[in-house]
């Protein structure tokens, strides 16, 4: 019997059983950490992602700036950034509660053409690559993220957008820092 | 685990004037922006992050500096019992707390014309239970190291020396080191995003095993940490 106090028994069994999920769990956790460097799995992004219809006028109720998200399925560095930004819990919250967030995917590869309110979209804001990210408030000339720079530099200039967005701004804001595609039309 | 141990934790927390007044706050501040700008909708709550922490504060190191777990131990009480007595009371509280928090909101919200919807209501709260479980195995590993609140500063220097690291690695193009602050931030804040879980294409192996081996990890060596204690009424604990 051991001894009163003694590491192995009374009341102080090692717990044997969790100590070996324990290990057998932080290995999975390598091997998952290592096989998703190399081949990143499609995550689902978290922002609740509003249709284009009626964001104009939830954007005049709530007095909150429209951030579009003009990507397109076949795009690199929109899914770089889709997994990068829009798939990190923390990004995903901010960007639900300071913008109206809308995405306008283009599937004019795919389909021959786009839907109307997309082809107007694109046109109204003059989108010749992907991503592009646009920030609209009313009253105020839009500010423009032409490719993907980046998580760091997109995060950024998602915080300063929205400041200048309820500050006001002076016409023409375009940032061209990143990569990106061509919308190839 | 122990029932009358789970209990007496709960009636500990509930009896700490400090605690009641931070939690009251943390849990009444956001449904009042959420009564004032309905439009924010169910993010307002963020995550249950600082009510769990104040619930977890202390939870072991507390017993520890004042000669409780001198008395406790006195009586045929394995310590592994009590530590994941402990972790469980804290991550029940913590769970209530929060979806307690989600429900009102949704509430206020639908009172205010901006009704959630449930899949994102059920997302909020499936979050906040295993961040409560998550964060409560990190405090219980942290509260068996130090006596008092001595957790909270662990917790404190271990975040700071993550962030620290990523924004070396940022500035001396380390990837490496970045990798490694990372990891830190994830060990400290174990969570998993529903939302990803249930949306994504494929599987997000790395964040499930991640969270699951932390919360063991802390678990298991928590136990052994007090298992290694030598308490008597002469020590400082």
């Amino acid at each position: 019997m051991p001894a009163p106090g003694s590491a192995t028994g009374g009341t102080r069994r090692t717990p044997w059983a969790l100590l070996a999920l324990a290990a057998v769990l932080l290995v999975l956790r390598i091997v998952a950490g290592l096989l998703e460097a190399h081949h990143p799995p499609d995550i689902a992004d978290l922002v609740v992602w509003r249709p284009i219809s009626g964001s104009e006028g939830m954007a005049r109720v709530t007095g909150k700036p429209i951030l579009y998200d003009f990507t397109a399925d076949w795009c690199p560095p929109c899914r770089l950034m889709k997994r990068e930004v829009f798939a990190d819990p923390e990004q995903a919250r901010k960007i639900s509660v300071l913008y109206i967030p809308v995405r306008v995917l283009d599937r004019s590869r795919e389909d021959g053409r786009n839907p109307p309110d997309v082809a107007a979209l694109q046109t109204r804001y003059r989108i010749d690559g992907f991503p592009t990210l646009v920030v609209v408030s009313p009253g105020n000339q839009p500010q423009v993220l032409n490719g993907y720079p980046g998580r760091k530099q997109t995060i950024a200039w998602l915080e300063s957008a929205v400041g200048k967005a309820r500050l006001g701004i002076r016409p023409g804001s375009v940032t061209t820092p990143g990569a990106g595609d061509s919308i190839g039309r | 685990m122990n029932e009358a141990l789970i209990l007496a934790m709960l009636r500990q927390r509930a009896a700490s004037p400090v605690r009641l007044v931070l939690l009251a706050f943390l849990f009444g501040m956001p449904l009042l922006v959420a009564v004032g700008a309905p439009a924010i909708g169910l993010s307002v709550l963020g995550d249950g992050y600082g009510m769990i922490l104040v619930l977890a504060a202390g939870m072991i190191g507390q017993d520890l500096s004042s000669g409780v777990l001198q008395l406790l131990f006195a009586r045929p009480v394995t310590r592994s019992s009590y530590v994941l007595s402990r972790w469980i009371a804290v991550s029940l509280a913590g769970v209530a707390l929060c979806t307690l928090q989600a429900l009102f909101c949704a509430l206020l919200l639908t009172l205010r014309s901006a009704q959630p919807e449930m899949r994102t209501l059920l997302l909020v709260i499936g979050d906040n239970v295993l961040l409560a479980f998550g964060l409560a195995a990190v405090m219980t590993l942290f509260s068996s190291l130090l006596g008092g609140f001595g957790d909270l500063a662990i917790l404190l220097v271990v975040t700071i020396t993550g962030k620290v690291l990523e924004a070396i690695a940022q500035f001396a193009n380390s990837p490496i080191m970045g990798r490694i602050g990372t990891e830190i931030g994830i060990f400290v804040l174990p969570k998993i995003a529903l939302a990803q879980v249930f949306g994504s294409a494929d599987v997000p192996w790395f964040m499930l095993a991640s969270y699951a081996s932390t919360v063991t990890l802390c678990l298991a060596f928590a136990i052994v940490v007090m298992n290694r204690k030598e308490l008597s009424y002469a020590s400082s604990g």
